[in-house]
């Protein structure tokens, strides 16, 4: 089914002016009860709210209300990937295809990038100045705009702080977006006559599927930051989660069926509770027998038990699953009986049109499911007093139990709520991909990436990370120069951001330094 | 004292039960058995990352083989019947996992004869084993050309044929490039010349894919192949950059297997992609198994399949009766592999009754080479091996130990929800149960 473009633009406006207004509104408000010297300018989140409520609806308000030390960082990435991008079109419209490829070798590129990283942390060392990630600066800048960044460093040698980091990143990415355009003239992201549909398509693939990884990468956060510990199942409980749903569904709908007589099916929207319930239970069971003996003191080597026990229960958990529901793929019915939204062509002017957009439908709906529930672990997180405990837990152990918080108990709520998650993830996504014993596993590596990517223990990275992780995959197998070998390295491409971030920043992007 | 007696009766006739099976004869309804058991080694994947559902079906008919021959009282060579079991092995679908396998139940389970092999890889893998320790081996599922063709090739450095001049391999599943003729030529015949090959990164679908482009584009056709991995969930990132093209491809051909094909193709289908009125669905032999094809792309109406083995309205008795006991097992329709492995487990018993042997390799390979027997997926024999060593030019080299006759054709779905057996065969002409070579979409034949 194609809804009508006027319903898609109506939802279309409703994510951004009315979710500007609201960030407008409700962002200033974050100062109240933070000290003096922690309070952000009334400008600053007035413009935030406008940019992140504008451009991600829901999910950008809710992220700078949460988490507002994100607003400066954010707010200048997105500048300068706005300025990036619109250069370079510019750029890859006046500038010849023809020209040789030496020019730029001779003003930027791998050239310049070797002499800085040669010279320039010589020089801060020789000024005695602070040479704290000069290396990696000087490469990356004199990749991007070659002997103009050495002269500045030269001669101001100044400290190289996350935001210079971040500036000539996105220049490093500029030099390669617009050399890109200016030669790979067949590539659908750059040259096409309708490409920035095509970005636009990818980058909304990715945004969607992206906020679904995060629900699964939130649980595994979530146990990390209270036990400190790795979850080995979670893949098995995102597995078994999806399907508790399925079997629920099943019979619900063969039970009901029977009592009223006519044919009856239940939405999988029900499943999710259920799945979550269950496995909930299961994973603080687990966590009392197994990992409760680990925080007490009575094992020994307790990252390797940590590691084996929960390594060993996911085993259990797929084999059991596989011999009770065998090796057939499963899926269950949909969420909604829309198949694809779909935003039709529009002709803005004589020579550009925008649209189609196509985001299937199931997904859409798993994405808001996605964001509801993160945001609502969110809230619990940080407006409840169980929620507070936790994260005193996960900062202080000792200094929470002074308090009058039991550990043991949050211990076993975390590994219940992390599990939890896992399920409840598996069960949104059972109606969106066929379903086996195993499918977990490609699932949990990439949550491991998101996760180390946000920062382990945070929830706000690990909903970033898994947005940014969509879109890494999405953009990168879409633009690929060659397009057999694009979706083979998809799990590649954001392997590559991964070990970037780890490079220049190996907390993740929200993660604390231990003490 | 009566207590005591009572007692020790109890244990005796237990302590009997128990050694019964250790008699040197044993008693099985209306047949007895020698006191040694044929083993025969079954390779399958039973376990991710290989294709489980694969592996088990074929575990399943490994398994109903050996039953079914038991119950026609075994092998029988000299006069004697001998029971047949038959152990499977999990490859996981990895070639390494293969070989270890391999070289246990050589070794440690001394197996008189190999059957099975689900991934080309695997088979691959294994064959220089199983030729260096002489096991006499019919692979009932990989389509690599190259499992077949060592027979006349060098494999691994070693020399062709062993020493006595005899191949322990054959093949009874088609080689990848008899099933991508029929389904090149009938997409040609259809006046396609744009073609989309989305393909995957394994022994099976990368030879797979070059032997189908070429033949396209020996036909007039432009292909474009797209790589992807098996395991892959989400693809729509890729889709998107076929939808983002300015004329939409003639035809999306799928050359993945398992769950993996089943995502793809639903994920096409709900963006619109295919099956369309631009462009054509063609989706893996997985599709035939209706219950998990509906279960998981029920966007799939309309697309077309490449069915290997005998088509449903040709089933014969043996045919029927083996889909029932599959159906009552699984719930679905019996797959391809399923029926392949059941029957290799019988040829290897029928050469080793005619071999007179259930242990003189060079026997058992010879009656395998002089087989002639009806089974489910139809008549089976080898055209060319040590009897008949000369291949004709022009003859593939993979012909070699390989069943001549497996039957391709292309089937069609055209109803949400219909069984495979209801499905229309839509080519070779000969086959066609509708009367056309395509259902476009939306219509009806």
């Amino acid at each position: 089914m194609v809804i009508h473009d006027t319903v898609f633009v109506i939802w279309l406006l409703a994510a951004g002016p009315l979710w500007a207004a609201i960030g407008l509104f409700l962002l200033p408000s974050v100062n109240q009860g933070r000290a003096e010297s922690e309070q952000i300018s009334i400008t600053t989140l007035q413009i935030a709210g406008v940019i992140g409520g504008f451009a991600l609806g829901p999910v950008g308000v809710g992220l700078f209300y949460f988490e507002p030390a994100l607003i400066r960082r954010t707010t200048l990435t997105a500048g300068v990937a706005i300025t990036v991008f619109v250069s370079s079109q510019v750029l890859a419209r006046i500038v010849d295809p023809n020209l040789p490829s030496g020019l730029w070798l001779l003003l930027a590129g791998p050239l310049w990038a070797a002499v800085a990283a040669f010279i320039l942390p010589r020089q801060y060392r020789a000024v005695e100045a602070n040479d704290q990630n000069v290396l990696t600066a000087a490469a990356l800048g004199g990749f991007a705009i070659g002997p103009i960044i050495i002269g500045l460093m030269w001669k101001h040698t100044p400290k190289i702080s996350r935001d210079w980091m971040i500036v000539l990143g996105s220049l490093g990415a500029w030099q390669i977006y617009t050399l890109f355009a200016i030669h790979n003239t067949t590539n659908p992201c750059v040259a096409s006559p309708y490409h920035i549909t095509y970005l636009t398509q990818q980058t909304a693939n990715g945004v969607v599927i992206g906020a679904i990884y995060s629900l699964m990468a939130v649980g595994l956060t979530l146990i990390y930051s209270v036990q400190g510990i790795v979850s080995f199942a979670h893949g098995q409980l995102y597995m078994v989660g999806g399907y508790f749903s399925f079997y629920f569904l099943l019979h619900g709908s063969n039970i009901l069926s029977d009592i009223t007589g006519a044919e009856i099916s239940i939405n999988p929207i029900w499943g999710i509770p259920v799945a979550a319930i269950i496995v909930f239970v299961m994973g603080a069971v687990f966590e009392r027998i197994f990992l409760k003996p680990m925080h007490e003191g009575l094992i020994e080597r307790v990252s390797e038990y940590a590691i084996l026990i929960t390594f060993g229960f996911g085993f259990f958990i797929e084999y059991t699953t596989l011999a009770i529901a065998g090796p057939f793929p499963q899926r269950t019915d949909r969420f909604i009986e829309i198949r694809r939204f779909t935003l039709q062509r529009a002709q803005i002017t004589d020579d550009f049109a925008f649209g189609p957009i196509n985001i299937i439908g199931d997904r859409a709906f798993a994405m808001v499911v996605g964001i509801i529930l993160i945001f609502a672990l969110l809230y619990f997180l940080q407006r409840t007093w169980t929620g507070r405990a936790l994260r005193a837990t996960s900062q202080d152990r000792q200094a929470a139990a002074v308090t009058g918080i039991n550990p043991t108990n949050m211990n076993t709520l975390s590994f219940g709520m992390g599990s939890m998650l896992a399920a409840m993830s598996g069960a949104a996504l059972i109606p969106i991909f066929a379903w086996v014993p195993w499918v977990g596993a490609e699932m949990v590596g990439r949550s491991y990436v998101i996760v180390v990517l946000g920062g382990l223990g945070s929830v706000p990275g690990a909903l970033l990370g898994g947005v940014i992780v969509g879109i890494v995959e999405a953009l990168g197998a879409g633009c690929h120069p060659d397009p057999s070998r694009g979706a083979a390295y998809k799990e590649a491409f954001a392997l590559v951001i991964f070990a970037l971030v780890l490079l220049l920043k190996p907390t993740g992007l929200f993660g604390r330094e231990q003490t | 004292m009566k207590r005591r007696t009572t007692f020790l009766c109890l244990i005796a006739t237990l302590a009997m039960i128990a050694l019964l099976p250790l008699g040197a004869v044993q008693a099985d309804g209306h047949c007895e058995f020698a006191n040694y058991t044929i083993t025969i080694g079954g390779l399958a994947p039973l376990s991710a990352p290989g294709a489980v559902a694969g592996g088990v079906a074929m575990d399943w008919a490994f398994n109903q083989a050996a039953d079914d021959i038991n119950a026609d009282c075994g092998v029988q060579i000299d006069g004697v019947n001998y029971q047949i079991d038959v152990v499977t092995g999990d490859s996981e679908g990895s070639p390494e996992r293969g070989q270890a396998v391999t070289e246990r139940l050589i070794q440690e389970d001394e197996v008189d004869a190999m059957v099975g092999v689900y991934h080309s890889a695997v088979g691959l893998a294994t064959m220089g084993m199983l030729e260096a320790n002489a096991i006499p081996t019919v692979f009932s599922e990989p389509w690599n050309d190259n499992v077949s063709a060592n027979g006349i090739r060098e494999f691994d450095g070693a020399p062709p044929r062993f020493e006595d001049g005899i191949d322990h391999i054959f093949r009874i599943s088609p080689a990848s490039s008899m099933v991508g003729s029929v389904i090149v030529d009938w997409l040609l015949s259809l006046g396609v010349d744009d073609v989309v090959l989305i393909v995957e990164n394994t022994d099976y679908g990368q030879p797979a894919a070059a032997d189908e482009a070429a033949r396209f584009e020996a036909g007039g056709a432009t292909v474009s192949k797209i790589d992807v991995e098996l395991g892959t969930e989400d693809f729509v990132p890729i889709l998107s950059r076929i939808q983002a093209r300015a004329e939409a491809p003639d035809v999306i051909r799928i050359l993945v297997t398992g769950e993996t094909s089943f995502n793809l193709t639903q994920q096409m289908a709900e963006l619109g992609i295919a099956p369309s009125d631009d462009t054509i669905c063609v989706t893996n032999q997985f599709a035939f198994q209706s219950d998990q094809y509906w279960a998981t792309v029920p966007d799939g109406n309309f697309c077309a399949f490449n069915r290997v083995g005998i088509i449903p309205s040709l089933f014969s008795d043996a045919a029927v009766e083996l889909n029932a006991k599959y159906e009552e097992a699984w719930g679905d329709i019996i797959p391809s592999f399923a029926m392949a492995s059941y029957d290799a487990v019988h040829i290897v018993a029928d050469a080793m009754e005619r071999a007179g042997s259930y242990s003189d390799a060079a026997a058992i390979v010879a009656a395998i080479e002089a087989t002639d027997i009806d089974l489910s997926q139809g008549r089976y024999y080898f055209e060319y091996g040590a009897h008949n060593p000369e291949l004709p030019e022009g003859t593939p080299a993979f012909m070699w130990h390989q069943w001549p006759d497996p039957i391709v054709t292309v089937m069609q779905y055209y109803e949400p929800g219909q069984s495979g057996l209801d499905a229309a065969v839509i080519y070779p002409e000969v086959y066609q149960t509708h009367g056309t070579a395509y259902i476009a979409p939306g219509t009806s034949p």
